[in-house]
């Protein structure tokens, strides 16, 4: 399989899924959203990217849990598969391997 | 589906919003999207009160519909088949062709040959079909273009002559008001040689023309004025070739031709070269009015509008649209009584469409056509016989390909997966067979334009040419791969897998079916091919009456004044056995005419009858022999005294013709001789009546040699006409070659037919060789049980080879009657032609069984030598 990119929104998404550890469906991953980063948008836009999470082999789902609240009706849990773990710990060591390289006084000098 | 009542008391998001999404969100995500978007409802109504959830709620509803919103691929949609027309199959089924393109060397090699030959002479074929169909067709007005032809005679000696006399154009065009417009040409022999600063050239294609040419045709003009051509009668329009030739990169406009050393000529146009497909071909065009006033000049004051008697102009009429031309052929006949007089024939004219000219005979038969029609459809027959290969091996080998069908349809191809497949795979052998047509057309272009005389070249520019070769590829690609695709995209999987499959009765008749109309083809070539050929020996050798070896004609010119003289002088050459004067060429003579009257004639009888004027030797040069009578001697009175031909004489009706009187035109004289009937025409012509005539001295000189003396003859002949002819080429013709030339068309013919008939054989037995190869493959378990039964080599071989040789069979019986009735066709042509006897068609049957024996046996010898262990032991 080739390998597959993942878009900083769509890391984001992953990470909220993660955080959320199977209790993640569309409501709960759009509030996750506004609550750590501040970003509001639209349903739409998480709906898009946690199918293509999905289409992309990063996260699985299951129908369930259906309440009150929501008339009855079942939610899409989402989890994060083995691929989806794999990527987002890449990632995360990459950035850390990169943050290794910048020499000490570069980002103080250019902080300050 | 509503909300429940629980959440009505903190409102509920607006009705229409959500009908709007139950109708439009895809259908697969709608449960958890709507159950999200109320939850999400309430959590922003709780949050920031009901306008802004309202708010919200349309804004994100309007997130999650169509275009936004991304459809869920369901289970089933994630694995199931993509289309077939999908890059990714496409490049699956590419890559599946290749794959088996290779691995069947065999079968792809005598595909990709097969296709290759059957295409390179098909679209020849077909390219010299197309350009016979277009000619004349390129002006603008050719629907409304008429040639006028003339009829002379009646009953047995009715003629047709494509050319009529000058006045018929001047009046036409005055008096007729639905003539819109008329041109002559007319053949121009007044002059040999042109030239120009030190370049001189012999062009043999002149006329004169009426100003009118330029208009009334669409040849194009390259420099000068269409309406006023030419400045005064010395001037002349020049090709484009011609202009080059004289004056290279010069301007020729304002440059002079000098004529024969004796007139001068200026350029005042030139004309584009004439398009290959056009019947009119000239190098240079004259003003008419140069040859009118010579023409008065000569004769007294008399203008060629005057001169009813003399047919040597091409007369060519536009009408107006709509005419009805037998309206106008009455009135011309009626422009003829008026002015001239009544000939006493009602329908003088005849009008011929421009178009006709190159295709149909001047009586409105079948001419070219004939051939045309033959060889369109010969170019088919073996583009189809090129198909049948393809069809016939990729069915044979659907029974080795159905267990790759069955476990593809198994996984889960469809029937229109599989088509494509088939498809692309006949798309990507004929992508190779055609790129390599296109090499060898390439290649085999110069041996084309030999043999159909032209001077074509494949530019990518020309859309005729590519229409032609673009259609033949889809045409066959259409043709021979659909049917195999369609077989074997329905098979049954089942069936195919439980190994109870077997090919249907109708396959199999149907594979028969195409190896029989292969073998037609083929042997209807062959005996074609045989036909002509005996009929051009025949010509060949066929005894004319007269004797033609070694013998060639030199036109005199002003040699002939001192022709008694040269003649003496030349005898005495070595090398000279014989030297006599006449005023035609023997081998086809030209000239025919009606003023005639003899003794005994009844007033209405009338015969066309070729005159000749010879001097004494003629009757011993060409050894003629004479029935009765004796031959010119030289003596004076020799110049009233006739010597007729056989037919001549039968058809005067005359008995004891020795001493009869005879006239010729304005010669009142006496038979002297009957000399045998001889072919003084092409074959296809019965022999005519001719009359000799005596004159010592006529400017066409024969010189019979010998084989070995005829180039000191010849040197001998040149050096005493230079003397006269100084600065004027020395050309002369021998007439074994004058008479080859008149049968240069069916010589051609009988070429090419050879050459179909070997592509033909050549496609149907590498067919027939790839079938023989499978049906040995497929046995090869039944030849193991036969020989260890003791089954011998020669019963198998049998075995194999009576299938094929049963179909060529009857290949031969069906194809006999066809090839009879064509061959019969073309045998009416000649006069005098071979006899279809039957064991030209047996041989042509035995050519073929023959030749399918070879092919066949290779592989059932083969297979009938393998050791019965080898084959049995796979089991």
């Amino acid at each position: 399989m080739r390998r597959t990119y993942l878009g900083e929104f769509e890391e984001v998404v992953l990470l909220m899924v993660a955080i959320l550890d199977g209790e993640g469906y569309g409501v709960t991953v759009s509030q996750a959203l506004e609550e750590h980063t501040g970003r509001i948008v639209t349903f739409g836009t998480v709906h898009n990217t946690l199918i293509r999470l999905e289409e992309k082999g990063f996260v699985t789902s299951e129908l369930g849990g259906g309440t009150a609240e929501r008339g009855g009706r079942r939610k899409r849990l989402f989890r994060v598969t083995a691929l989806g773990s794999r990527a987002l710990q890449e990632i995360q060591q990459l950035r850390q391997e990169l943050w290794q390289l910048i020499p000490p006084k570069t980002l103080q000098l250019s902080g300050s | 589906m509503n909300p429940q009542d629980a959440n009505r008391n903190v409102g509920s998001p607006p009705r229409w919003a959500h009908w709007l999404l139950t109708k439009l969100h895809p259908q697969e995500t709608l449960e958890e999207v709507e159950g999200d978007l109320d939850e999400l409802y309430t959590y922003w109504y709780d949050r920031a009160g009901r306008t802004q959830a309202t708010l919200r709620y349309i804004l994100n509803v309007v997130s999650v519909l169509p275009p936004f919103v991304r459809r869920r691929k369901t289970d089933k949609q994630q694995y199931e088949q993509l289309s077939s027309f999908h890059p990714d199959m496409i490049r699956n089924y590419l890559k599946i062709a290749f794959r088996n393109l290779i691995k069947n060397r065999v079968y792809s090699a005598i595909n990709i040959i097969g296709l290759t030959t059957g295409l390179v002479v098909g679209i020849f074929v077909l390219l010299w079909v197309q350009h016979e169909l277009s000619y004349d067709r390129f002006h603008r007005n050719t629907p409304h273009i008429y040639r006028v032809l003339t009829n002379v005679g009646k009953g047995d000696s009715r003629e047709i002559w494509s050319h009529t006399h000058a006045p018929l154009a001047t009046f036409a065009k005055a008096d007729v008001p639905e003539i819109k417009n008329a041109v002559r040409i007319r053949d121009n022999r007044d002059f040999v040689q042109f030239t120009h600063g030190d370049r001189q050239l012999i062009d043999d294609k002149k006329a004169y023309v009426d100003p009118s040419f330029f208009t009334f045709f669409d040849f194009k003009l390259l420099q000068g004025n269409s309406n006023y051509p030419f400045q005064g009668d010395h001037s002349v329009v020049l090709t484009a070739t011609t202009a080059q030739r004289y004056f290279g990169h010069e301007n020729p406009i304002g440059n002079v031709l000098m004529a024969d050393t004796k007139e001068q000529f200026v350029v005042t146009g030139v004309l584009d070269d004439f398009p290959e497909n056009s019947s009119i071909q000239y190098d240079m065009l004259f003003p008419m009015n140069l040859y009118a006033t010579r023409f008065t000049r000569d004769h007294k004051g008399k203008t060629i509008n005057e001169d009813w008697g003399t047919f040597t102009y091409d007369t060519f009429l536009e009408l107006t649209p709509g005419t009805a031309t037998q309206s106008v052929e009455h009135k011309l006949a009626g422009l003829l009584r008026i002015h001239f007089r009544d000939i006493g024939i009602d329908d003088p004219y005849a009008l011929q469409p421009l178009a006709n000219i190159h295709l149909y005979k001047t009586d409105g038969s079948d001419g070219l056509i004939q051939t045309v029609n033959l060889f369109l459809i010969i170019g088919i027959l073996i583009l189809i016989v090129a198909c049948t290969n393809y069809v016939n091996l990729s069915m044979a080998r659907s029974l080795l390909r159905a267990k790759e069908v069955g476990v593809r349809k198994l996984i889960g191809a469809g029937k229109v997966q599989l088509f494509v497949q088939f498809i692309l795979e006949a798309t990507l052998l004929f992508a190779i067979a055609a790129m390599a047509t296109l090499v060898l057309m390439q290649l085999l272009i110069p041996a084309y334009n030999t043999i159909a005389n032209r001077h074509m070249v494949l530019r990518l520019s020309d859309p005729q040419l590519w229409s032609v070769i673009g259609l033949t590829l889809v045409a066959t690609l259409a043709l021979s791969s659909i049917y195999p695709a369609l077989l074997l995209a329905s098979f049954d999987p089942m069936q195919v897998l439980k190994g109870r499959f077997s090919m249907g009765i109708s396959t199999t008749f149907f594979r028969k079916l195409l190896v029989t109309g292969q073998f037609m083809v083929s042997v209807g070539l062959i005996a074609g091919t045989l036909v002509i050929d005996r009929q051009l020996t025949y010509i060949h050798t066929k005894e004319l009456g007269y004797d033609k070896e070694y013998v060639f004609s030199v036109d005199i010119g002003k040699m002939q004044r001192q022709a008694q003289l040269v003649k003496a002088d030349l005898m005495k050459q070595q090398g000279v056995r014989g030297i006599t004067y006449a005023n035609d060429q023997l081998v086809n003579l030209g000239t025919t005419t009606g003023k005639t009257d003899w003794e005994g004639k009844s007033p209405d009888q009338r015969f066309f009858v070729h005159p000749l004027t010879v001097d004494q030797d003629f009757l011993s040069v060409f050894k003629l022999s004479l029935v009765e009578g004796q031959g010119f001697t030289g003596i004076a009175s020799d110049s009233t005294h006739f010597i007729l031909n056989e037919t001549a004489v039968r058809e005067a009706g005359l008995t004891n013709p020795i001493g009869k009187r005879f006239t010729l035109w304005n010669t009142e004289g006496t038979i002297i001789g009957v000399v045998k009937d001889f072919h003084f025409a092409s074959l296809k012509q019965k022999i005519e009546p001719a009359v000799f005539q005596y004159n010592p001295g006529n400017e066409l000189m024969y010189v019979k040699t010998t084989g070995e003396d005829a180039p000191q003859a010849l040197a001998a002949v040149e050096k005493r006409w230079k003397q006269y002819n100084a600065g004027l080429p020395f050309m002369y013709s021998f007439l074994d070659d004058t008479y080859d030339n008149l049968y240069k068309s069916e010589q051609r013919t009988g070429w090419l037919f050879s050459l179909f008939a070997a592509v033909a054989i050549l496609i149907s037995c590498l067919g027939l060789f790839g079938l023989a190869t499978y049906a040995a493959q497929l046995r090869t378990r039944e030849i193991g049980v036969r020989k260890v039964l003791g089954a011998s080599v020669v019963g198998i071989v049998q075995l194999l080879a009576r299938d094929f040789i049963q179909l060529v069979l009857i290949a031969i019986v069906l194809a006999t009657p066809l090839i009879w009735y064509v061959m019969n066709q073309w045998l009416k042509e000649f006069a005098y032609k071979v006899t279809l006897d039957w064991w030209i068609f047996a041989l042509a049957g035995l050519l073929a069984v023959g030749i399918a024996l070879l092919t066949v046996s290779f592989q059932s010898i083969k297979a009938a030598l393998m050791n019965p262990v080898t084959s049995l032991r796979s089991e």
